[in-house]
C-alpha cells in the first residue's frame, strides 16, 4: 500500500471500511501493516474503533413488552383459526 | 410481493377433510418457523423502530404491523437466510407507508420529510469530524440516543444499521433501497454529524479541546 502512503484522506477511508468489515482479508492485512508503521494512522484507528464500541455499548436498548409478544402470537393464530 | 395461500385465504368449505388437515398442517409449520426464526428479532426490531419514531405506542405498532405481514408472506422467507434483514426491511417500508398516510392529515405528524435525501453524490467527502475519546467517555446512553435521534431520518437510519445492527453494506443496501456507493456516503456524513452533535453536547457540559493551546 505504498502508494496510498501520502494520501492519508485514502487510508482514513480504508480504516473505515476495515471496520465496518468491507474489506478482502488481503486489504486488511496490508492496512494492519499501514497502521503498525503509520503512527498517525494508528491514532485514527483507535479513535474511529473507540467511537464505534462507545456507540454500540451506550445505546439505550429496551426490550418489547411480553404483552406485545403475546398479542402478535394471538393475531396470528386467530388468522390460522379463522 | 404476490401473496402465498393462507389458510383465512382458502374457503374451507370447498376441501376435503384431508386437505384441510395439510393445510392446518401446514400453517402449524409456519406458525411454528415464525416463533422460531423470526420472533426473537423483535428486540432489534422494537429499538430500530423506536429509533424511527421516537414513541412507544408508534414502535408497537410498527413491530406488530412489521410481524403481522412477516407472516403473512412467511412463504417468501427461506429458512436459515438472513430473516433479520428481511424483517428489518419489511419494517422500514411500512414505516414509510404509515408515515405517507399520516402526511395526508399533516396536522396529526410532525415528522420530518423522511424522503428529503441529503446525498448530493456517492462520493465519500476525505473530512473526519475529529471526536477525540476524553469527549465521549463520559457520556450515559441517554446523550447518546438523544445525538442520534436528532439526525435526519435517513441519516440515523445508517448509524443505526451498521454501527447498532451490525448489517454489511450489501443488507443496509436492500434495506433502505439505495445503492451501496450511497449507504457509504450517507454513513459518513451521519457519522461526522452525529459527532458534531456529541461535540456539542460535550461543550455545553464544559469541556474544553486544549489540543489548540498545546
Amino acid at each position: 500500500m505504498n502508494h496510498a502512503r501520502n494520501n492519508f484522506p485514502t487510508l482514513m477511508n480504508r480504516v473505515v471500511l476495515y471496520l465496518d468489515n468491507a474489506l478482502s482479508s488481503q486489504e486488511e492485512r496490508e492496512l494492519l501493516l499501514e497502521i503498525q508503521s503509520n503512527p498517525q494512522l494508528k491514532a485514527f484507528f483507535q479513535q474511529e474503533k473507540s467511537f464505534r464500541e462507545f456507540l454500540r455499548n451506550k445505546v439505550n436498548r429496551k426490550s418489547v413488552s411480553p404483552a406485545l409478544v403475546q398479542n402478535i402470537k394471538d393475531k396470528i393464530r386467530i388468522h390460522t383459526n379463522s | 410481493m404476490k401473496e402465498q395461500n393462507n389458510i383465512q385465504d382458502i374457503n374451507q368449505e370447498e376441501l376435503t377433510p384431508q386437505e384441510l388437515q395439510a393445510l392446518r398442517e401446514e400453517q402449524a409449520a409456519k406458525e411454528r418457523k415464525f416463533e422460531k426464526e423470526l420472533l426473537p428479532l423483535i428486540d432489534a426490531l422494537y429499538n430500530f423502530a423506536y429509533h424511527l419514531t421516537y414513541d412507544h405506542e408508534n414502535s408497537n405498532d410498527l413491530v406488530q404491523e412489521t410481524y403481522l405481514k412477516a407472516f403473512r408472506f412467511i412463504d417468501k422467507y427461506e429458512a436459515g437466510t438472513n430473516a433479520k434483514a428481511w424483517l428489518f426491511r419489511i419494517l422500514k417500508n411500512e414505516f414509510i407507508n404509515q408515515y405517507r398516510k399520516k402526511s395526508k392529515r399533516p396536522t396529526q405528524v410532525d415528522f420530518e420529510d423522511i424522503v428529503s435525501y441529503h446525498d448530493q453524490d456517492d462520493n465519500i467527502p476525505q473530512s473526519y469530524v475529529d471526536l477525540r475519546q476524553e469527549i465521549f467517555q463520559g457520556m450515559m446512553g441517554d446523550e447518546v440516543t438523544i445525538a442520534i435521534n436528532s439526525l435526519p431520518v435517513d441519516f440515523r437510519t445508517v448509524i443505526l444499521l451498521c454501527d447498532i445492527e451490525d448489517f454489511t453494506y450489501e443488507e443496509i443496501s436492500k434495506i433502505v433501497d439505495i445503492p451501496i456507493g450511497t449507504v457509504r456516503s450517507r454513513l459518513h456524513r451521519a457519522r461526522n454529524l452525529l459527532k458534531e452533535q456529541l461535540k456539542k453536547y460535550a461543550v455545553s457540559l464544559g469541556y474544553k479541546d486544549m489540543r489548540s493551546k498545546k
